[in-house]
């Protein structure tokens, strides 16, 4: 069942380019009603995406990279706009970068949100980023052999282990600031939770001057796995372990990725039903945040409540799914389980209960006088810096800027119910945190509304086939940000392709802008602030710019300095 | 190393070494255990997981779950451990971290794999960037498994890591008898239009639920009873609050009523 009307969402911002660029568009194709591809050529590759971010409000999704040589003698290179304007959509501006001569001009000098796109285009396909100036690995670890391109189709096969190339972490760290520093190791385990990540602060006494950091310590190869061994349905299953907090979304944007690019429509109800375990799954995740907020301004105490409070999340989850996370309840086409008579009744007892409990709590942490004082002001986000890099959720909110998928571009369920954008003025934690409660307070509202108006009917469709070569982008809005998929069907029941791009990819690049100008006691809290799934570091090296000096901190003590701010490792 | 990869290449530990143990490791492990008692400190090491199992773990260390009053406790260092918790695959970039951690811990340690993914490489253990669980690197005692495992198993593991349970291990076999023979379900219901009812019942609600449903529906139509099928279906114990599975029993009535049109015809 392909359906396509004739609304071509796009047009306006496709004459506008042309003008403004003329005889750059090859050609133009739309997925859906509101998916626009535009190929331009290699070489205006660059104004063809500028004008569009910065003249026609456009903000960077994901940049993807795709090796096309079987099918048309080139690599794709797709950057994703989210067009946030008058007319609301996607428009993805393609070119072919032909074999052979595999480098393209870079658009990170003019957009710098693509700097991790491009820096990932050239790890996993070996494509050259002329005027890149960030010649970093950013994807594959320091012990993977240089010339080894994970996802060019001929590279290897996905369960190629080629030898460590050698036990030591190469990677350089990058410090803005004038004055001379050392570059040290740190991390990447820490104690606080979750994935690891490498950080470095440049500091002049207790003032953050720059700071650098290193991710991808969990590459694990999850898009060649998808295109070797998984069938269409069992990447959904994959999509759910890309995140083990906001699984969920990931899933569903891999979902409506494949159901876009094949036009299946997929039942109400089981739109439904994604839009109530999508905000389940915001319910946990914002409580885990506000939690740690707590934990981070040393109010344990407030830490150790939202976490019981955020069991009833769990048993709701676990009432819906049957797991408490990784819920597997997609398929292409529509959901696995149904919500009966006695899984509604018992949803709406436990909003209730969620509602009263976290509305008394929250009223306790914004009363605790200490709270105010240590978030108000930090770790801020300028909104231009945010309008350069796209970032996304809460962050970008925090910041003033109305940007949130369920609004801007339903999707799933969201057209059926009524919801606002949460925005905050004061780009800083504390706006942040405000951005979170308020949707906290949403969330519990959707899942009445959805479960109120639930529509009848099946909850999967089986009224399609697979067709080979159609692309298109699926998009979330997940509990910190937008998740946005973009995948390709192939010849033999699996992806040619499949991009999958983590909100919080979005939102590291503008991390070194916040910590700028803050105090070392306030990094822990600034890095969580942007609910990174969230990361920290083990031990952070403090570099004293003015001083000369290098002290490795043991993260515990900066923690503990974060939340007693007294007795500085400094001294 | 080939770009053609043989089987060689598969070989979960090509190219790395593993850490071996001592000799006499049971003998001192038995004495941390009798040391420690039940005040065991945690160390978790992060090998590329998801955020899945670290989130569970932190599940079970607050007030619901409190592994605390079991004596356990989560540390900062690994210089302070007793007990090393690793999870995910191991991925290459975490391979050097986890092993410094892991030398960084004073001996005897006793090392737990957390999850499917420490336990196997779960969904991930033949891919080019992991090397398939914690024990492709270091010596494991405990594993605990699970996508991730739930709070409720993560404490079950550490009991079992300090030796205050024993592993569970329990196995049945059913031996076919002589004259024994599977009982054909809804003998009543020809097979062709269980399989439809099946079917619809699984769009309309999923194998789970959509299976209950149709079982329910099939012993309703079955079995004789006073009044229409509607009317029993109405009358069943549970339904008078429940429209969608009465909309779903519904439509399965109109399974049947299509079937017998269709057979008439």
């Amino acid at each position: 069942m392909n359906v396509m009307s004739k609304i071509r969402v796009g047009a306006t911002h496709l004459a506008a380019l042309k003008a403004a660029l003329p005889h750059a568009v090859l050609d133009e194709a739309w997925q859906t009603d509101t998916q626009l591809t535009i190929t331009v050529k290699l070489n205006q590759l660059p104004e063809a995406v500028a004008y569009l971010y910065y003249q026609r409000e456009g903000w960077l999704s994901v940049v993807v990279g795709n090796d096309e040589r079987k099918l048309n003698g080139s690599f794709g290179l797709y950057y994703v706009l989210s067009m946030e304007g008058e007319e609301k959509g996607y428009v993805v501006v393609h070119a072919a970068v032909p074999e052979g001569k595999e480098e393209f001009p870079s658009v990170t000098p003019k957009v710098p949100a693509c700097v991790w796109g491009e820096r990932e285009v050239r790890d996993m396909f070996g494509l050259k980023p002329i005027g890149l100036p960030d010649e970093r690995r950013l994807v594959l670890p320091d012990d993977w052999p240089a010339d080894l391109h994970p996802l060019r189709k001929d590279a290897m096969d996905y369960r190629l282990r080629p030898d460590p190339v050698g036990d030591d972490e190469t990677y350089t760290f990058v410090n803005d600031s004038k004055q001379e520093t050392t570059v040290i190791p740190l991390g990447p385990l820490h104690i606080t939770s979750d994935e690891p990540g490498h950080f470095r602060l440049f500091v002049d006494g207790e003032d953050i001057i720059d700071a650098d950091y290193r991710m991808f310590y969990v590459h694990r190869g999850m898009e060649k796995i998808a295109e070797t061994r998984m069938g269409y349905d069992e990447v959904t299953f994959l999509a759910d372990r890309v995140c083990g907090i906001c699984g969920y979304a990931h899933s569903v944007a891999y979902t409506n990725s494949v159901e876009n690019a094949l036009g299946i429509v997929v039942p109400q109800r089981a739109q439904a039903i994604r839009t109530i375990l999508l905000e389940t799954e915001r319910l946990h995740s914002h409580l885990l945040n506000l939690g740690l907020a707590c934990h981070f301004v040393g109010f344990d105490t407030g830490f150790m409540q939202f976490f019981r409070v955020r069991e009833k999340s769990m048993t709701l989850a676990e009432m819906l799914t049957g797991s408490r996370k990784t819920y597997a309840i997609n398929l292409i086409g529509g959901v696995r389980r149904d919500i009966l008579g006695e899984q509604r009744t018992r949803t709406l007892q436990l909003i209730g209960e969620l509602r009263v409990e976290v509305g008394r709590l929250v009223e306790m942490l914004l009363s605790t006088a200490n709270v105010d004082g240590r978030v108000k002001g930090v770790g801020i986000l300028d909104p231009q810096i945010a309008r350069d890099y796209s970032p996304v959720g809460p962050l970008v909110r925090g910041s003033g800027h109305k940007r949130d998928t369920r609004v801007l571009h339903p999707f799933a369920g969201y057209g059926l119910v009524d919801l606002g954008i949460n925005v905050g003025e004061g780009c800083d934690v504390l706006s942040r945190t405000l951005v979170r409660v308020a949707e906290f307070f949403d969330s519990l509202s959707i899942i009445e509304q959805a479960l109120e108006n639930t529509p009848a009917g099946p909850i999967l469709t089986e009224d399609f086939t697979y067709q080979p070569y159609k692309f298109a982008l699926g998009f979330t809005e997940a509990p910190r940000g937008e998740d946005i998929h973009w995948s390709m069907t192939g010849d033999n029941q699996k992806l040619w392709r499949w991009r999958c791009r983590a909100s919080t990819y979005a939102n590291w690049p503008v991390l070194r802008y916040m910590l700028r100008g803050n105090t070392v006691s306030d990094a822990p809290l600034i890095v969580a602030s942007i609910d990174p799934c969230y990361s920290c570091t083990d031990r952070v090296t403090v570099v004293d710019v003015k001083k000369a000096t290098q002290k490795t901190v043991p993260y515990k003590e900066m923690e503990r300095y974060c939340r007693d701010r007294t007795d500085s490792p400094l001294k | 190393m080939s770009r053609t990869p043989t089987t060689d290449a598969f070989r979960p530990t090509s190219g790395i070494t593993r850490i071996d143990t001592p000799a006499d490791i049971a003998s001192m492990k038995g004495a941390l255990l009798k040391d420690i008692q039940r005040s065991a400190y945690v160390y978790r090491v992060d090998c590329g997981g998801c955020n899945g199992c670290e989130i569970e773990i932190f599940a079970a260390i607050t007030p619901i779950f409190d592994a605390e009053r079991f004596g356990i406790k989560v540390v900062a260092s690994p210089r302070h451990a007793d007990i090393l918790l690793f999870t995910g695959a191991v991925t290459r970039a975490m391979r050097m971290p986890a092993v410094r951690a892991y030398e960084a811990a004073p001996d005897p340690k006793i090392v737990v794999s957390y999850g499917a993914c420490g336990c196997s490489g779960g969904i991930f253990h033949d891919l080019y960037c992991v090397w398939g669980g914690t024990d492709k690197i270091v010596p494991v005692d405990v594993y605990i498994p699970g996508c991730p495992p739930t709070p409720a198993a993560t404490i079950y593991g550490f009991a079992v890591a300090l030796g205050l349970l024993g592993q569970k291990l329990k196995a049945e076999t059913h031996v076919e008898g002589a004259d024994e023979r599977v009982a054909i379900a809804h003998p009543n219901v020809p097979y062709n239009l269980r399989v439809l009812i099946e079917r619809e019942a699984r769009r309309m609600a999923g194998y789970r639920q959509g299976g209950d449903i149709a079982e329910l529906f099939l012993t309703l139509l079955g079995t004789a009873g006073t009044g229409t099928l509607s009317e029993r279906m109405a009358r069943h114990a549970g339904l008078e609050n429940d429209p969608r599975t009465l909309e779903i029993l519904e439509r399965l009535k109109g399974v049947v009523t299509a079937a017998m049109a269709g057979a008439a015809s």
